[in-house]
């Protein structure tokens, strides 16, 4: 019995495997912004919108999280990632990691 | 005499575009690069050592100018970067984030 709990435990605490096609339905969230090329965020600064189509995976979950405890601060991206559960997390950026293009050169300007 | 000044005129709009369009130092910023970033992003800016860094090759570069700004002031918070971006200059956050935007990378706007 003890054993048994023991072996549950660890893949529990296993991090979440992203489902990218489940991505799908909620990536309508990220697109108004990020997919439009050199979409400019008005507020509270004006620079452009990170690229994320490419983005390490790891990178993407860890943005959002820090978004969602407040750890990082911008108005939408916070309203955003607090409606977010850790399996949508993983299931977004599982999505946009695999929106990559390499080798082809980006427009970086 | 008016072509000379229309042809001059020209020149200083031609001159006053490419300074602007070039006001970062993009071999400063390689320099800062390569010294500053590589060992974690990657000298290609794209190949991080641990895959929650992000990859910044192609990325914009006032995002990057944005988000050092961030680090510097302690808006956003992380040891390792915090302590990299305190000790730069406007102007080397200026070149490092143009050298990173310019160099090919994966990142798209892809939807």
């Amino acid at each position: 019995m003890a054993a048994g709990l023991c072996a549950v435990v660890p893949m529990a605490l296993a991090q979440q495997a992203g489902n990218p096609d489940a991505a799908k339905a909620y990536i309508s969230m990220c697109t108004g912004c990020h997919t439009i090329p050199g979409y400019q965020a008005s507020f509270p600064r004006v620079y452009r919108v990170p690229k994320i189509g490419g983005q390490s995976a790891k990178y993407i979950e860890a943005a959002l999280t820090a978004y969602k405890k407040g750890e990082r601060n911008h108005p939408t991206m916070k309203v955003i990632a607090e409606g977010l559960n850790d399996q949508q997390i993983a299931d977004i950026a599982a999505y946009y990691s695999s929106r990559g293009s390499e080798p082809a050169a980006v427009a970086s300007k | 005499m008016n072509k000379i000044t229309i042809a001059a005129a020209l020149l200083a709009l031609t001159a006053g575009w490419a300074a602007s369009a070039a006001a970062a130092d993009i071999e400063a910023g390689r320099k800062l690069g390569d010294t500053q970033c590589a060992a974690c992003h990657g000298k290609d800016g794209k190949s991080p050592i641990d895959p929650s860094y992000p990859k910044i090759a192609g990325q914009y570069q006032d995002y990057m100018i944005k988000v050092l700004g961030d680090y510097q002031s302690g808006a956003r918070k992380n040891p390792i970067m915090g302590g990299i971006a305190k000790p730069l200059s406007k102007a080397d956050i200026e070149n490092v984030a143009a050298y990173f935007s310019t160099l090919p990378g994966p990142l798209t706007h892809n939807k």
